[in-house]
């Protein structure tokens, strides 16, 4: 090999020696920056106590891994800002008030940070921003809060224990209540007349059932009647004159009660019908009274056949009797 | 002593190596080296260890690059030839290593085959098994066809490795020192084999050793190497006819009494 | 003396180093296995294609290498797997041995193991096989009947260690994987079923890729360096030894270099 060839060897080994080099740092360099590739923004968070957080760890939002921690610094007096590098397509879905926490991404493992919150009222975070941060549940201060929870759970228990205990020994109202037996019997007295009681209501609703069916049947006279609210306040008026009649009525009886007794009482009969004035003029006033309440009566009978349950029927009998005439006007 | 071979060609040079130089490292082991190989010609270069014989029909072969100097071998420019150039010349030569290079992992047939395989597509297996035959039988070991190389002796290895170069039919031998490390009888063996390759192949031969009874016994020619130039060209005796002590020494050291 | 001789000397002594002699050693070194490396691409497509020494060479890779890897892989299995439990049982975790040994066998300890072995077995041999071929002119001799000895030794040796590595990288997981459901079986009464599940829970694809794409790496390494170093061996016996001998410590070396690498580039693609 002439010296010519071999300075040129020379050189392609430095050549081939110094790519190399810049291959395997480039191999190193890309496991170092990891991500660097994705365009990403920069957040900020201060927290009291970081819990052993180390820059690379993770960082969560909705579950979703969206960046890593990329500096920790001390701030102010004791404080650490945390410098969190977060891709840039989950910037718009995290708000400014959105607040960062540390946790755990299982009991003993890495520490991660995740994003939370943020409303929709909030605009999206720009690179640099700082987000509140929350400081962490940290494992010691979980325990202690078991630890709460635990002695709480016993005191409940303790008094549970005491409560169970009272009842069964017949103290304080609901002890007596439950340990007493005349009291026991009447309630049972009580209960069995409710059980009655509740039976009846029962056959009445059963009843009431029934008779609301019959009432619900389509195209049933009480169905049409109960369905007009016009029929219904006519209903009620007729109800309140029925019950004016009835009153009159019972006026009557209790006349005719007073009348009997004192016929009764009365030295005979006869003598007193025939000789009283004063049973005279009750005599008139009831056959007044009769006459009233008859006519009374009629004039129901004449409501209820107009204004009552059935005017609607008649009205339709009317109406169908109408539209049959017409018919017939248009067959002509 | 040789009886010149009546079949040299003086107007065909085979080989024509005009300046050759090559060095290693530092070490200029050719200095300028002119030399021509005719047509049918057996020619011995005598000259010590160290002196480059090897290294010359090496680069002869196209094992070795040349660092100056013209090569011709059988008309091609060997310095500008491309690999495929260069693989066709070189089936035109054949190389008898010094320590016969039989591939060990190889029967002495598939020895024989390998370059048949190779280089001669169009025969079948029979005509490969014939070919075999040929040339065991001309160096007389047709019954160590299926031995491997580890199985034989020096001498036989160095034969099936004249077989193996024989097995193309090249137009040039190179013989690496054919009887270094070899008894004296079975040097004359190998001798005896060297001449009848020349006569029965008509080949043209450079071989290169420091065994004078060798040089004297198939040279047609004779040339010395001494610091990396030939000092002195001709037959055996006009060689050593001369008052040059290294010249002599070489020669007192191979005949000591 | 030739004037030409003469006209040679003095560019000589000026500039005959680009740095120093000591420097131009190393570069040239790295030159020649840069030119050795780019030779392979340059002839492994051409032909002729020594099939049949390529198929001979993979069996020789592949195929003996077995009961050796075997054994290796089945203990390195159980040993693990009985070295991993206690720091699991710490977490009382035991459960989760299969994926652990999953993980550790199929991304690491299977091309790491395999190729370690293989540098031993098969760098060393082809190492002092073809050290010896240089040094007895073997090479030389194919050279002079115009066959590419670089085609029928190293691009042959390359390719089946190139392929036979990841086969028996793979077969090398699964004789692991094996004997660590053997301890496993044996400790916790894990089924094969839930075992194997555990197993390919744990792995993902990137995890099987990273690991054939290591072993293949692994195999072209161990079949290059020592093609290289048994092709370029100096002369003598001595030289043979060296060959095999620094075959095996070069091989190692740069597989364990080229574990690190490839680790650092399947981290960046598992973090993308």
């Amino acid at each position: 090999m002439s010296t010519a060839d071999n300075k040129r060897s020379v050189l392609v080994g430095i050549f081939v020696l110094v790519g190399l080099v810049i291959l395997v740092a480039g191999i190193f360099m890309l496991a170092g920056q990891q991500k660097r590739f994705i365009s990403s923004v920069s957040l900020k968070a201060v927290f009291d106590d970081v819990a052993g957080l180390k820059s690379g760890n993770n960082v969560w939002f909705s579950g979703v891994k969206i960046g890593t921690v990329k500096k920790i610094e001390f701030y102010g007096d004791s404080q650490v800002e945390v410098t969190l590098s977060v891709e840039e397509s989950a910037q718009q879905y995290i708000r400014k008030d959105a607040v960062a926490r540390i946790s755990s991404e299982s009991f003993i493992g890495n520490k991660n940070i995740v994003i939370e919150g943020g409303t929709q009222k909030a605009p999206p975070v720009q690179d640099g921003d700082r987000i509140t941060a929350v400081n962490p549940l940290d494992t010691d201060e979980l325990v202690e809060t078991l630890q709460k929870n635990n002695n709480n759970l016993a005191a409940i228990t303790s008094d549970i224990k005491q409560l169970t205990s009272g009842l069964t020994k017949g103290e304080g109202t609901m002890g007596k209540l439950l340990t007493d037996s005349t009291l026991a019997n009447d309630i049972g007295a009580m209960v069995a007349n409710l059980q009655q009681t509740t039976q009846n209501t029962a056959r009445a609703s059963r009843a009431l059932n029934q008779f609301t069916a019959k009432l619900n049947t389509p195209g049933g006279l009480a169905n049409q009647a109960l369905t007009d609210t016009t029929v219904y306040s006519q209903l009620r008026s007729s109800m309140a004159q029925l019950q004016e009649a009835t009153n009159s009525a019972a006026a009557l009886t209790e006349n005719l009660r007073e009348t009997s007794a004192k016929l009764n009482n009365e030295r005979n009969a006869m003598g007193v019908l025939l000789t009283d004035e004063e049973f005279a003029r009750n005599l008139k006033n009831t056959m007044q009274n009769l006459e009233t309440s008859s006519e009374k009566f009629d004039q129901n009978m004449e409501a209820l056949q107009s204004n009552i349950l059935f005017r609607g029927f008649f009205k339709k009998q009317a109406k169908e009797e109408e539209e049959r005439l017409e018919e017939l006007q248009k067959q002509q | 002593m040789k009886k010149i071979n009546p079949n040299i060609n003086r107007d065909d040079k085979v080989i024509a190596i005009r300046g050759l130089q090559k060095a290693f490292d530092d070490f200029e082991v050719l200095k300028c080296v002119d030399l021509d190989l005719y047509k049918g010609e057996n020619l011995v270069v005598l000259g010590r260890s160290g002196t480059g014989k090897s290294v010359l029909i090496k680069i002869i072969s196209g094992l070795l690059q040349a660092d100056e100097g013209e090569l011709n071998v059988l008309g091609e420019d060997v310095n500008n030839l491309t690999p495929r150039q260069m693989d066709a010349l070189r089936l035109k030569i054949g190389f008898s290593f010094q320590n016969s290079a039989l591939y060990d992992s190889m029967t002495v047939k598939e020895n024989l085959e390998f370059p048949l395989v190779r280089h001669s597509k169009q025969m079948n297996q029979h005509d490969r098994d014939r070919v075999i035959d040929i040339v065991l039988e001309a160096v007389g070991l047709s019954q160590a066809m299926h031995q491997m190389p580890s199985e034989l002796s020096g001498g036989q290895r160095k034969r099936i490795g004249i077989a193996r170069t024989l097995i193309l039919r090249p137009e040039i031998m190179l013989y690496d020192e054919p009887t270094a490390g070899l008894d004296p009888i079975t040097c004359i063996e190998i001798n005896k084999l060297i001449n009848e390759v020349q006569r029965r192949f008509n080949t043209s031969s450079i071989i290169i050793t420091h065994d004078l009874t060798c040089a004297r016994a198939v040279g047609d020619r004779v040339v010395m190497l001494l610091d990396g130039e030939f000092k002195r060209q001709g037959t055996f005796d006009e060689v050593f006819a001369t008052e040059d002590e290294r010249v002599k020494a070489f020669y007192n050291y191979n005949f000591i009494d | 003396m030739d004037p030409s001789t003469n006209k040679k000397t003095p560019e000589t002594s000026t500039s005959k180093y680009v740095i120093s002699r000591r420097f131009d050693r190393i570069f040239l070194e790295i030159h020649s296995i840069y030119a050795f490396n780019l030779r392979f691409f340059k002839e492994v497509f051409f032909p002729p294609y020594e099939f049949k020494e390529i198929i001979k060479q993979c069996y020789e890779v592949g195929v003996r290498s077995l009961p050796l890897i075997s054994v290796t892989a089945f203990i390195i299995g159980i040993v693990f797997t009985n070295q991993s439990r206690p720091s699991l049982r710490d977490f009382g975790a035991t459960s989760l041995l299969p994926a652990l040994i999953s993980v550790a066998i199929v991304r690491a300890m299977g091309p790491l193991v395999t190729a370690i072995i293989a540098s031993g077995r098969v760098g060393s041999s082809i190492g002092a096989e073809l050290g010896s071929m240089r040094v007895t002119e073997q090479i030389d001799a194919m050279e002079v009947s115009a066959t590419n000895p670089y085609k029928f030794l190293v691009v042959s040796r390359v390719l089946a260690t190139t392929f036979m590595i990841p086969a028996l990288t793979m077969y090398t997981t699964f004789v692991a994987l094996l004997g660590g459901y053997l301890n496993v079986h044996q400790n916790e009464l894990t089924t094969i079923t839930t075992f194997f599940t555990q197993v390919f829970d744990a792995i993902t694809f990137l995890d099987i890729i990273a690991s054939s794409v290591k072993s293949v790496l692994f195999g072209f390494t161990i079949g290059m360096v020592g093609c290289y170093k048994g092709y370029n061996s100096s002369k003598g016996t001595e030289g043979v030894g060296k060959a095999a001998n620094s075959s095996v410590v070069t091989a190692m070396f740069l597989v364990f270099i080229e574990e690190l690498l490839v680790m650092q580039v399947v981290n960046a693609i598992r973090a993308v």
